[in-house]
């Protein structure tokens, strides 16, 4: 058997070898000293990393969060969730208003307009094209114009 | 510790599930569980006790806001570690750096100045720095995985968790992190 990659070599170390796999690179660890190396290397490099100093907070952190535990999903919201409906509240009143004051404002303006005295019809006749050799396109309108003056 | 951990007979799950109920003093014990090792881990990977502090701050109320969405299938400490990573990440991004610390300003992070002591003991705390200097030198996506695997000993699923990745991804990237460290270790 040739050495195995190192890949190999490593997840044999963690024992994260299929067994057949295992059993096959065991064998070739007997006779080759190259692996044989390797796999100290890899050993030592574990003990030592398991060796570095540990740090530790020495104090107790969920005291200095306690302040900030108390409102859970409250934080790093940039804008209110659509599903909360204590959110809709602000939103909802908005809408509502607007709402109403669009209907109250077109209420006004189609009120407005019916207010403006609209031209009867039979008034606007004396717009309508003169007939030849008349002065007035309703005679009946004209009159009432100079009866009025 | 200065508080009394009178939850300290609940296991994980106990906890998480009282804690969702909005039970302050199960989630502070699930901190009490957890804070020195998630402390450990953004030590090493960002080379900063100050940067490190804040961030297992940051880990631990980030877990606190997703409780709600926390599902028993998986495992609390690895959810928790794929949060500190992700936190630890996202500030290397927001500090617009590559990696989490330049060369120059390395710093032996706790192995005291060897006493006088017996050769042996020296040696060790020799060799003890030059590793450490050496786990500083490498990449972060390989000192990441190493700690996970060597120092927190979890399993190659734990670490797929964990990164996201697949498991042979964690396999080979296990063996190019151990290959580099010991390159970088002197002979």
């Amino acid at each position: 058997m040739t050495c195995p990659r190192h890949d190999a070599l490593s997840a044999y170390a963690d024992q994260a070898m299929k067994s057949a796999e295992r059993v096959r690179f065991q064998q070739h660890l007997q006779s080759c000293p190259i692996c044989q190396q390797q796999l100290e290397d890899l050993q030592a490099l574990r003990q030592g990393l398991r060796a570095l100093p540990s740090p530790a907070l020495g104090f107790d952190l969920a005291c200095r969060l306690e302040g900030r535990l108390q409102q859970p999903q409250r934080r790093h919201r940039p804008w209110p969730a659509l599903w909360g409906v204590s959110d809709w509240m602000p939103t909802g009143l908005a809408a509502g208003v607007a709402l109403i004051s669009g209907i109250w404002l077109g209420g006004l303006l189609l009120g407005g307009s019916t207010a403006v005295a609209i031209p009867r019809a039979s008034m606007v006749r004396v717009f309508d094209p003169v007939p030849p050799g008349g002065l007035c396109a309703a005679a009946e309108l004209c009159r009432m114009s100079k009866g009025m003056l | 510790m200065t508080t009394m951990r009178a939850l300290h007979h609940l296991d994980d799950d106990e906890c998480i599930a009282r804690a969702q109920r909005g039970d302050v003093a199960a989630f502070s014990e699930l901190v009490a569980r957890y804070q020195d090792r998630i402390y450990r881990f953004l030590v090493r990977l960002t080379r900063s006790q100050d940067d490190a502090l804040e961030l297992t701050q940051e880990t631990f109320l980030s877990a606190y806001q997703a409780l709600a969405r926390w599902k028993s299938e998986a495992r609390f400490s690895t959810w928790l570690f794929r949060i500190a990573r992700n936190q630890a990440f996202d500030w290397l991004r927001r500090s617009k750096r590559v990696e989490f610390l330049a060369l120059e300003d390395e710093q032996d992070l706790g192995i005291a100045d060897p006493a006088p002591t017996p050769e042996g003991a020296l040696e060790t705390v020799q060799r003890l720095r030059e590793l450490d200097r050496a786990l500083a030198r490498l990449p972060t996506e390989h000192r990441e995985i190493l700690l996970l695997r060597e120092i927190e000993e979890m399993s190659y699923d734990d670490i797929a968790d964990v990164l996201d990745i697949s498991l042979g991804t964690v396999k080979s990237r296990i063996a190019r992190a151990r290959a580099g460290l010991l390159e970088k270790m002197p002979r």
